[in-house]
Formats: C-alpha cells, structure tokens, sequence
C-alpha cells in the first residue's frame, strides 16, 4: 500500500517537473525573442540584457507550478477550472462591452459630391450644384440628437447626366453608406449601397466599398432633385462578427499580454511579487479562520515606516539601511496587526469590520503625513523625495522592477509553511481553524495565538509595503495599494490556504491582472473587468456544494440547515466564525 | 476656532445635516440588523449600495433622454429608485443563493459582492460614460426634497429651530427614520419578524417547529438589499448628484457595527445611527476649519471599532450578570447590577474618548506640520496623550472588571468626575475660565456618575456595610 503510494506520488512529481519544464521553456521562449530553431533562440535571449536573471526568475515560476500540481493533485484540476470558468464570464462581459464595436460603421464624416459634364444650373436655394460637395458627421458621439440622414438638393435639368458620390471624408472615418437620388415629384430614381472596385479606380474620392456611387443616371425633367444619404442598417451577423472580433482582440490582449517583450514581463512578475506576499499574509489569519483584511492598513504603514527610515537615515550604507527598512516595515505590520488581533481575541470584536475600519484609519494616517511631512516643499503633487539609489532594493533585471524581492519572497514563502507546518504557533493555527473548542479544551491559548496570528499576518503585510515603496515606486506616492488584500483573499482561497501553493496562484492572478492592464491599453476594455472576474472566483471557489449542485437538486432537502453546520461545511479550509461567536457570546 | 464648531454644533444647520449624513448609514444599518437577526449577517451591504447607487444614476440619465425633459423629471426619480433598490435585491439574492443553496461562506461571498459591487459599476460606467471616476458628464436627477408647511417657520421660539432642521430634507431621509418604526413593527408584532428572529437564534429548533428557516433567511437578506438599495439611492441621488467609484466610503461597514452599539434593536439601531450621523457631520464641520482633513476624517471609523468593543464588552457582561442570576437566584440584586452595567459603560465610554485623544496625539506627533511646526504641536501632543493615557488607566480597571465599580464605587466616581471633568471643561472653557470650566464640569461629572446608577451603589454600600461586618 505505502509503495503503491510513493509510486503514485514518484509519478505526480515526474508530472509536475515535465510540466514546470514545459512552462519555464515556453515563458522563456517567447519573452526572450523565440527564433526558428535552437541556435536562433540562445542568440536572440543572450541578446537581452540580464537574461540569466530572466531565466531563473522563469525557473521559480515553473518551480510554482510544480509545487500546485503536487501539493493540490485533483483540487488543481478544480482551481483551473474554476479560474477558466470565470474567464469565460469574463469573456461574455467583454463581449456585452463590446456590442457597439459594429456601430462604428455607422458613424463618421461623410461627404456628398456631384458629378456632370453638363452646365451647372445656378440657384441659391439649393446646397449643391455640379461639381460641388457637402458633407456632415453621422451619430457624433456625445451630441443630443446626433445625425442620422442627410438630404441635399441640386437642381437639375432634363437630359443631364449625373453620378452621385457618398464617401467618408477622411480615413478614420468607417461610415458605410448608402444614397439615393430623389427626382421632383418625390420618386426614387436610383440608389446605391457600394462602390465596385471599377468604381474605386475611376473616382479618387472614394475611399473604400463602403462608400455610395450612383453612376450615370439621366435626370428625366427639370427640377429640384434630391440625394439622400444615411449609413446603411447594421445587419445582425455583422453586429455579432464585430463583437466576437473585438472581444477576441481584447482577450487576446488579456491573456497573451503579459508574455510580450521583457518590460510586459516585468509588469507580471513585480505585480506578482506583491500578490504573493500578500496571499501569505491571508493565508496565516484564514488557516486560523480569522476573517481579517487588515492587510491593506498594514501595506500602508509598513510602506511609510519604510519610507520614513530611508529618507531619515540615508547615510546609513546599503547593506544596513535596506535591512533596517524592511525590518521596521514588519515590525509596524506587526504591531498594527496586533491592534485588531487583541480586539478580537480578548474582547470578541468583529474582526473583518474592526480590520476594515483600521485600514482606513492608517490610509488616512500615512496621508496625512506624506502630505504634511513628507513631501517636499517644491513639488506640485503628493509624493515624498525619491528614495536614494542605494536605498531601493537591488535591481535584477535591469530597466524593470524585478529586484531581489523575488529572493524575499521565497524566503518568506518557506518561513510561512514552516510557521505553519513545523511550529507550535502553527500547530496552534492550525488547531483554531479546526475547531476553535476543540483547540480551546485542548489546551492551546486561543487568544494569545489569534492576537499573534495576525499580527506575525501583518508583519508580512508590512513587508509588501516595504516593497511597494523601496522596489516598485521608489518613493512614497498616494494610494500606493488599491486594494491588494482583496485580491490577497483570491490568491490565498485559490491555494486552499497552502503557502506552497501560494506562489502559483500569486503568479497566476498577477498574470490576470497585468493582462488586464494590457487589454485596457490596447483594447479599451476597462481593468475592473478582472475585478469581476476576482469575485466570480471568489464566489465560485468558496461555493463548495457548486459540483454537487445539479445532483443535490433532485434530492428533498429539508435538513438543509441542520445539514449546513455539520461536517460538510468543515470541508472547506475557512468557514465563519460567526456560528462559534453566536454560541459564546 | 473651537467656538465656532461649538456653535455650529447647536445650530440647526448641524442637527440638518446630521440627519442627512445619518441617513445613508441608518439605512443599511437596518438591513444589517434585519440579516443579522435572522442569522445571515450580510456583508455585502457595501457593494449593494454601490450597485444601487449607480443604477439609480444610470436609469435616471437615461430616463430624462428617453421619456424626454417633462416625464423623465417626473418620472426619473422613481425609476431609478426602483432600478437601484432591484439590483440591490438581485444582489442579496445572489448572496443567498450562493450561501444557503450552495454553502458557500457567508463572509467570503459578502465579499465578493463588495467586490462585484465596486468593480461592475466602474466598468459599466466607463463603457457608458468613458470616465472611470465618476458621472458627472451624465445628467441625472435626484429625488424630491420635501418642503416643510411654512408655518411651522411662525411657530414662536421652537418654530425657526424645527423648520431649519426638518426642512427641504430628502425624502429618503424621512424614508429613513419611519423605516425605523416599519422595522421594529415587523420584527416584534408580525409572525414573519418572529419566525425571523427565531431563525437567527437557532435554526435547528426553528425547523423543528415548522419553521421553514432557509426561505426566512431568504426574506431577511432581501429584505437588507432593499436597506441597503435606499441607502445608496440616497448616497448617489439625494446626497449628492452624481455616481463615484467607490462612494460610499465604507457605510455598508460602518452599518454593520451600528445594530451592535444600538443593541440589535431597531430603535436602538436609529439612535445609534445618529451618534455616527453626529461624529459624520462633526467631520465636515471640522474639516472646513484649519485642520488636516484627514484627522476628522478618521473619527467615524475609529468610532465604529469603538462601537464593536463597547457592543463585546457588554455582551461579556450581561453573559456574566445572567450567570450571576442563575446562580443567585432569590437574592439577586438586579437594580444594583443594573446600575453597574450602565457605569461599566460609562467607563468604557470615557476611556473611548481618550483613545482618540490618543490618536489625536499621534497624529501631532507624526505630522507636526500639519499643526503649525513642531514648536506649537509637539507641547499639544504630549499634554493631550499624558492626560489621555491617564485617563486611559484610571477606567482600565473599571473595565477589566465590572465588579470593582461596586467594591470601590468611590473610586469610580472619582475616575467618571475626573474624565468628565476634562472633557466637559475643556469644551467649557469656550465660555468660562478655565478653573471656573474644570469646576463646572467636575459637578457635572459628579452628577452624571450619580444618575447613571452611582446613587445606588452609595446607598447600597452603606446598608450593606453593617451587615457584612
């Protein structure tokens, strides 16, 4: 049985390394210039400047995705899915967004000219006459009652030939038009919805297909003739084909994005770095089922406490001062975390509103002092000075952000499973996140391990404002995290709480979120699109009945609450508290 | 400078605008009480009012564009009213449906409502609007302020002081405190507020009477997406009059500490949603003198932990008290532990104040700049946070334990005068000499201690003395 078992476990490993080698090889290959062949590709990497850095960085990220397959086996198949079914939700949103995209053939500058050999006949009550041209803007965006038809009359006399020419007047303009020409008495005499290739040739005004020509036409009377011109109806398989094509570019955008050239990747693994660290934050006070988003207040004062020893203690050397800094960043986390920790644990206070208040206590504090303290007399907007060189965190990468954090970040993954894993406080923790009464009659001091659960949580957190501020910004600016400890609740609920796995799906929501930053660039869907995708995962991930769903339905279900606060809710890693703090209070 | 936040305390302007700040959190506070007493606290309050709030904008924009100038204005409001309280519900179902159909975590989901909330209205308002912060560019409406009769204006004395504060009042905020009587009618005189309260209190004895819990839980988180829909309603077509990312700045939290400071009690919830109304409007009012916006700017989120540990304080001791009882029986002495409890949270109370007299002196301390240099702010921050620290140990052992303000009642007077003395002398010393405030303001520390239940523990003290000896 156990050989049967390691032999199973000898196979997932062999899985996770082929497939670790897999992603670093890809990642690589397409940051690093690609090329036909082998030669072709180590010539174009050895071309990019600190591409062995590039390739170790590219290594942990594959590492990462060994350690999700292993530690996660069958539930990785359910992360993915999960994240793939939110994409796809993700996609209709972009698909809804882009609806419109097909209407941009029906708006744009136009222009109406005229043609004939015969006399022009001079009338001042009419807008056109041979050889002249008039034009106007259809469905201006932004107008109250924008253009939908244009009419223009000329007059005319029996027997003169004329062509009529419906054009967009310029090269932005996508109009597709159609035009028709109106005789005296009110009857149509011809009309058009395209240009031929023919047409395009003999005709320099016109621009493309979707442009108007009523050719030759021999007017039967004298008299006041009108064209009429409005862009043509959008039919329905255009619309779709138009939204289907946008949406794809967006996608494309979303999803390929971050693996562009080396500064694309940057963008990905500097997000990541932060992610991680704040997912190991909330995975320590979720393992202790302590709903804490305190993480966000201790960003901030972890980032000022930063700040404010590397500008007041300059001339300490590199060596001592960046130490000292990332020190004193936890060390704030620490203690700031501690504040709603004892809260809770000795007076029972809500945790997650208690946190929520305090962060936006401490944002209003480090306003406060970058505004007042911090910021230089002579610059115009609130930053603090820039941090000197030898303060910010070494550069790895060079014309990037990527910095030794990703050294930190690695330690700071193993300090945590260790926390976790192979100490008393963790064991603890771990205990709590159980049953707290168990953990309680057992002996352990719920209390004091709640308190330190998250304050040693804010310590981390503190250290990802050290790294927003001294690796990523290099100085102090205003609302340096937008809400990082919402996006550390993805990153942690997807590794089901497992700072091994934490690496992985930091990795993987970063890569959203930069791909995000993309689509916007490139394809004008806005970035809150990945926030909606963050809580379709969130909703998705915590819904553990979601699989069990479609069977459950055909089954009666009238113990469904008793059903509800029995074993099958211990499954989940993180329940609410709620149901204990119901029955002590 | 402070005289003139103290007489814009007592003006009707202030007492006006308490009551239009209070609205937006006494509204999804009565939705948080409502989930909470059925056992399904909701957490997505946030991002319901945020959904609301801009759907109501959205619907009403659109509405002046479509059913033109005269019926839109006429119509928009309510439309949009409409909209915005449905996609709050929708919302609140959603939560349901997720929690109690698919077990997922309570919190965990609220959250991701929060989220949901905050991020479809920027996207959506980006594509229709192209601005990501806020709908200025869109005309919207807002709804109807009412117009008090204006007699009430002739009325002697009180009648300019009513007339200033009630009127041109937005309908949500009447909406608002009558909902308080809706709510404490439906939660205590209905069978439904019943099978509600029994639902939250235990589920599993509920069901067993014939409770169907699941659908009454249902009821309550729609009945709080209803709340919570008003209350954004109000923040985004009423308050103001336009939709900002992110605007409702942390009400739908704040509404789920209010129900806990007003004891889970509809009328409870009101007048507690007015004590935030007040440190609100105190913020505004502060903020237009010469202080950094952000120091008032903290005081409603320092007050709402404040009201989480008076709510745990509290609630560990009436668990106590009723231990007591239970062990008593006959000779317990429930008048006397009354007066206890209301001085124990007296005591927690005056200690409150000094941790923010604390925080004040931090911020002093950090930002000495902000305050006119560290010549004038460092002197300040150290005298606020001696004295607050005092005060802060003089109540702790008050605190820790309940039973020392019976067994040293003269010592506790003394801490509750000294306390009340300084804050009340300071605020006194507006209009008095500053021995003649501190004096004033000791009598009337003395006399609150007396009336909250100090008279009595005097008095039992001294009928009990020969007995025990």
């Amino acid at each position: 049985m156990t050989a049967q078992r390691a032999y199973r476990r000898l196979w997932l490993a062999l899985l996770a390394l082929l497939v670790a080698v897999g992603v670093t090889y890809a990642i690589s290959f397409r940051i690093l210039g690609g090329g036909s062949n082998l030669d072709e590709f180590v010539a174009a990497m050895t071309a990019v400047p600190d591409y062995q850095n590039v390739l170790l960085v590219n290594a942990l990220v594959g590492i990462s995705v060994a350690l999700f397959i292993y530690e996660l086996r069958w539930n990785a198949v359910r992360v993915v899915a999960t994240v793939a079914i939110a994409l796809a939700l993700g996609y209709l949103m972009t698909a809804i967004f882009n609806l419109d995209n097909a209407n941009r053939f029906t708006r744009g500058e136009f222009r109406v000219a005229i043609e004939s050999d015969a006399e022009p006949v001079e009338n001042d009550d009419v807008e056109l006459e041979y050889g002249q041209r008039r034009g106007d803007e259809f469905n201006r965006a932004g107008v109250a009652e924008p253009l939908r038809q244009a009419e223009y009359r000329f007059e005319g006399r029996a027997g003169d030939e004329v062509t009529v020419l419906a054009y967009a007047a310029n090269r932005r303009s996508l109009v597709n038009l159609q035009a028709s020409l109106i005789g005296p008495d009110g009857e149509t005499l011809a009309s058009a919805t395209s240009a031929t290739e023919a047409q395009l040739d003999a005709y320099d005004d016109l621009v493309s297909e979707r442009d108007a020509v009523i050719e030759n036409v021999t007017l039967p009377a004298d008299g006041i003739y009108t064209i009429s011109v409005s862009p043509e109806p959008l039919p329905g398989d255009l619309i779709v084909s138009e939204t289907l094509a946008a949406t794809n570019q967006a996608y494309e955008a979303f999803l390929l994005g971050p693996l562009g050239r080396v500064n694309r990747w940057a963008v990905w693994i500097q997000d990541a770095l932060s992610l991680i660290l704040v997912g190991l934050a909330i995975v320590i006070v979720f393992r202790a089922r302590q709903f804490s988003l305190g993480a966000e207040g201790q960003i901030y004062l972890g980032a000022l406490a930063a700040g404010v020893v590397v500008l007041n203690t300059s001339a300490l050397p590199g060596i001592l001062l960046i130490p000292l800094a990332l020190l004193s960043a936890m060390v704030v986390g620490f203690l700031w975390g501690l504040v709603p920790g004892a809260l809770k644990a000795y007076l029972g206070a809500n945790e997650l509103v208690a946190t929520l208040m305090l962060n936006s206590v401490a944002i209003r504090f480090f306003d406060l002092v970058l505004t007042y303290q911090l910021k230089p007399a002579n610059v115009g907007y609130v930053v603090s000075e820039n941090f000197p060189d030898h303060s910010v965190l070494p550069v790895i990468v060079g014309g990037t952000q990527v910095t030794v954090a990703v050294f930190l970040v690695i330690l700071a993954v193993i300090a945590v499973w260790l926390l976790i894993t192979r100490t008393p406080l963790g064991y603890e923790i771990r205990m709590i996140g159980a049953n707290i009464r168990f953990a309680d009659y057992g002996g352990v001091n719920t209390r004091r391990t709640i308190m330190l659960a998250m304050a040693v949580s804010g310590a981390i957190a503190g250290l990802v404002g050290a790294h927003l501020s001294m690796g990523i910004h290099r100085m102090l600016i205003l609302n340096i995290s937008v809400g990082l400890a919402f996006e550390g609740v993805v990153v942690a609920l997807l590794a089901r709480n497992n700072p091994l796995v934490v690496p992985f799906t930091g990795l993987l929501y970063a890569y959203l979120r930069a791909g995000a930053q993309f689509m916007e660039r490139d394809a004008n869907v806005s970035f809150e699109v990945v926030r909606i995708i963050q809580a379709v995962i969130i909703l998705l991930i915590t819904a553990e009945a979601f699989i069990t769903f479609f069977r459950r339905r055909r089954s009666p279900r009238r113990d469904t609450v008793l059903r509800g606060q029995g074993p099958e809710q211990q499954m989940l890693e993180v329940t609410t508290p709620a149901a204990e703090e119901k029955a002590s209070v | 400078m402070f005289e003139s936040v103290v007489q814009g305390i007592f003006s009707a302007a202030f007492l006006a605008a308490m009551l239009r700040v209070a609205t937006p959190i006494l509204l999804p506070s009565l939705g948080a009480l409502l989930s909470d007493r059925a056992g399904v606290i909701n957490i997505g309050l946030e991002g319901m009012m945020l959904g609301s709030a801009f759907t109501g904008v959205i619907v009403s924009a659109y509405s002046l564009q479509w059913l033109g100038p005269e019926t839109g204005a006429a119509l928009g409001p309510w439309l949009g009213l409409l909209a915005g309280v449905a996609v709050a519900v929708l919302m609140a179902l959603l939560l349901g449906f997720f929690h109690l159909r698919l077990k997922a975590d309570l919190i965990l989901s609220g959250i991701a409502l929060n989220i949901l909330g905050s991020a479809a209205t920027v996207a959506i308002m980006y594509e229709l609007t192209g601005d990501r912060g806020n709908t200025s560019n869109l005309r919207s409406l807002v709804v109807p302020f009412i117009q008090l009769p204006s007699f009430i204006n002739d009325i002697p004395i009180v009648g300019p002081f009513i007339y200033g504060v009630f009127n041109n009042q937005s309908v949500m905020t009447w909406v608002a405190f009558l909902s308080v009587g809706v709510v404490w009618y439906v939660l205590y005189r209905t069978p439904f507020g019943m099978h509600l309260r029994a639902a939250g209190e235990n589920p599993a004895a509920a069901e067993s009477v014939g409770i169907r819990v699941v659908r009454t839980r249902y009821m309550a988180l729609v009945l709080s997406g209803v709340f919570a829909g008003l209350g954004g309603i109000h923040m985004s077509m009423g308050y103001l009059n336009l939709f900002q990312r992110d605007m409702t700045a942390g009400r739908g939290f704040i509404a789920l500490a209010v129900p806990l400071l007003g004891g889970n009690h509809p009328i409870g919830t009101g007048l507690a949603s007015l004590v935030f109304g007040f440190f609100d409007a105190l913020a505004i009012r502060i903020g237009s003198l010469q202080i950094p916006s952000q120091v008032p700017q903290m005081i409603p989120y320092i007050a709402t932990v404040m009201a989480l540990v008076i709510y745990a304080l509290q609630a560990r001791q009436t668990l106590r008290v009723r231990a007591l009882r239970a062990a008593e029986g006959e000779n317990f002495n429930a008048p006397r532990w009354r007066a206890i409890q209301r001085l124990s949270v007296l005591h927690v109370f005056l200690a409150m104040i000094a941790v923010i007299g604390l925080i004040v002196s931090a911020n002093l301390l950090a930002a000495p700049n902000a305050f006119g240099g560290p010549d004038s702010a460092n002197p300040l921050a150290a005298g606020i946070g001696v004295i607050s620290i005092i005060l802060i140990a003089a109540s702790a052992p008050f605190i820790a334990r309940v039973e020392r303000t019976a067994s040293h009642a003269l010592l506790s007077a003394a801490v509750s005068t000294l306390s009340l003395a300084v804050y009340l002398g300071l605020f006194l010393a507006l209009f008095f000499e500053v021995g003649v405030a501190l004096a004033i303001g000791a009598i009337l520390g003395a006399a609150v201690w007396l009336v909250l239940g100090g008279r009595r523990l005097i008095q039992r003290d001294q009928r009990l003395a020969p007995a025990t000896s």
